[in-house]
């Protein structure tokens, strides 16, 4: 891997952006490039003229002291080209999940350690797409009713992965290889992806009608 | 932590009142009103064989009727004093014939042919309209009432009874109707009083409990959060030594799972308390959990209790000989079966060989020996490299 990741990370604890700073400051193959408390911010640097480069990898926090929707947030930062990993302190799973509708590419709590926070950002940036058992948990035990229908196998090693276990002994439990088992969460997330946009896409189309009504008097 | 044991039965509110049954004011209202109607036909019956003793010795109508209204009272109030209550169909069978049909077929067939020995068969007219002013409606009551007075009418008629007599009998039956009403009306409101404040003192109860949980978590903050808050911000300490760090991380977890749980607070007492206390134990012991809960049942305090030691056990064995200092643990519903519960302990450690290793023998000796014992199950899956996975379910 030659090529250097580049991150940049929204979130409004100033404590939390220096400590990141210092984190992945001792990372080969990652560079923070930006912080800011705002994906606003983010995109329009007050004090520069340089047109913006988007980072691989946005590490964003999920609930952001302005009190802005996670899913604009992320809708945002996706449009501007960047990937998205989002971060929080608590895992609030109804946000998880909106999170994942709303097309972020990973979710993990704060209380990582450094490897695991690694491995999400290169598996992100790569365009894999990120896994973590706090995820897995928040999909398995989604009772809101537009979660989407998964087959039982699916259901099996997601629970199994948010129970905890690594992908290589969910894959061994049910029999399978870790690729296929890898594919099932894959799957999981696309879905959950899929639901989002159809969702999205409706919202938006009653949000045209309306402006357009609106225009048309 | 382990917090006030708030008994199961307070934490069920809005159960509809009457299913409330045994002790509850209502139900000895009924009790009440059961026996007193009871003894009520018990006199009326006494007055019934010392008349049929006395005037009809020799005839056989009579005592087979008395016997009729004997096993038709038995069935009334042998029903009440069992269910707690009157069948309503009870109730007509014995206005119907105790009340109608008996006095007139006495007259008829039993040779009755005054006052004297007609009379014990219109008492029980008396009885049974008391009993009907409690179980029917009101305008049903009305019809029985002035049924059985024109049975009265009719029968003093017929055998030609004074008038004072006449009147006499009329004015008990209207009275017994009116004074069972009123008797039961006042009971059933007084009962109705005590279970409000019942309710309401439950209620006090509950508020207060929950409170000492409060004041529990405050102290338990107080104790750990602040205190290292405190220390940090004076500046005395390091905060970048292993220690520091390692109580934080400590401290975090816990508050972090003390946010996720008053989210879902009312799931997770019961078993979430009594998880709670062994992660807690497990973590002073420098063992970092992973904690997830999601919707869990209420279960009876002793599948709790077992869960928490195997749980315990299993965190014990990751502690142990899993070579990491980090585990997981999930307790949640079971999606396909309502009440029950799935509970994980995972490790990503070295694991073992589930065929031969002494570790694993212990393990799922005790953990399993535990989970039998309350009529659930434990499953062991691990293999050399791959950590171990304990997987408790209740009911097994």
């Amino acid at each position: 891997m030659a090529r250097v990741i580049t991150v940049a990370l929204v979130d409004d604890d100033r404590m939390l952006t220096d400590g990141m700073r210092a984190w992945l400051g001792g990372v080969p193959g990652l560079r923070l490039v930006a912080t800011a408390t705002t994906p606003a911010e983010l995109l329009r640097p007050p004090d520069q003229e340089l047109p913006y480069a988007a980072p691989d990898v946005v590490l964003l926090d999920l609930r952001l002291g302005d009190g802005s929707d996670p899913v604009d947030n992320i809708r945002l930062l996706l449009s501007s080209g960047s990937r998205v990993l989002v971060i929080s302190t608590v895992p609030d799973r109804a946000r998880i999940i909106e999170s994942v509708r709303a097309g972020a590419d990973g979710y993990l709590t704060k209380d990582n350690d450094l490897p695991t926070l690694v491995a999400a950002i290169e598996d992100v940036a790569a365009g894999r797409g990120a896994h973590s058992p706090e995820l897995a948990f928040a999909c398995a035990h989604d009772d809101s009713p537009a979660r989407p229908r998964l087959s039982p196998r699916e259901r099996q090693i997601l629970l199994d992965y948010a129970s905890g276990m690594t992908l290589k002994s969910a894959a061994r439990r049910a029999g399978i290889t870790v690729h296929t088992a890898k594919d099932y969460l894959d799957r999981v997330k696309a879905k959950y992806r899929q639901a989002g946009r159809q969702a999205y896409t409706k919202i938006d189309l009653a949000r045209l009608v309306r402006e357009d009504s609106l225009d048309g008097q | 932590m382990a917090l006030s044991a708030v008994p199961l039965w307070l934490r069920r509110p809005g159960l509809p009142r009457e299913q409330t049954a045994a002790g509850s004011g209502l139900q000895r209202a009924r009790s009440f009103m059961v026996l007193a109607t009871l003894l009520y036909r018990v006199s009326h019956l006494a007055v019934g064989l010392v008349a049929v003793l006395q005037h009809q010795r020799d005839e056989p109508v009579p005592y087979a009727l008395l016997a009729l209204a004997l096993g038709l009272s038995a069935l009334v109030h042998g029903t009440a004093l069992r269910r707690g209550w009157f069948e309503r169909r009870h109730i007509w069978a014995d206005v119907l014939v105790n009340g109608v049909a008996l006095p007139l077929t006495l007259y008829a067939w039993g040779g009755a042919e005054d006052s004297a020995a007609l009379g014990w068969a219109m008492l029980l007219g008396g009885s049974a309209c008391a009993t009907a002013a409690l179980v029917l409606d009101r305008l049903q009551v009305v019809g029985v009432v002035v049924l059985l007075a024109a049975t009265h009418l009719l029968g003093y008629r017929l055998v030609d009874a004074s008038t004072a007599v006449v009147l006499g009998h009329t004015n008990s039956l209207l009275s017994s109707a009116a004074m069972a009403w009123v008797f039961w009306w006042y009971l059933r409101r007084q009962g109705r009083l005590l279970d409000d404040a019942n309710a309401r003192t439950l209620a006090a109860e509950a508020t207060r409990a929950r409170y000492v949980e409060r004041l529990e978590h405050h102290r338990l903050l107080h104790d750990t959060v602040l205190a290292t808050l405190t220390t940090l911000a004076a500046g005395g300490v390091d905060a970048n030594t292993p220690q520091v760090q390692e109580r934080c991380a400590r401290e975090a977890a816990y508050l972090r799972r003390l946010i996720e749980q008053t989210a879902d607070e009312v799931h997770h007492r019961g078993i979430g308390e009594a998880l709670e206390d062994v992660v807690g134990a497990a973590e002073s012991l420098r063992l970092r959990v992973t904690v997830r809960y999601h919707a869990l049942p209420e279960v009876p305090p002793e599948v709790s209790v077992a869960l928490a030691d195997a749980v315990r056990e299993a965190l014990n064995n990751v502690r142990r000989h899993a070579g990491t200092d980090h585990a997981y643990l999930t307790a949640t519903a079971d999606p396909g079966r309502p009440g029950a519960v799935v509970v994980t302990v995972v490790d990503r450690g070295c694991g073992f060989d589930p065929e031969r290793c002494e570790p694993g023998l212990g393990l799922r000796l005790s953990v399993c020996k535990r989970m039998t014992a309350v009529g659930g199950r434990a499953e062991l899956d691990t293999e050399p490299g791959e950590g171990v996975r304990v997987e408790l379910r209740w009911p097994g």
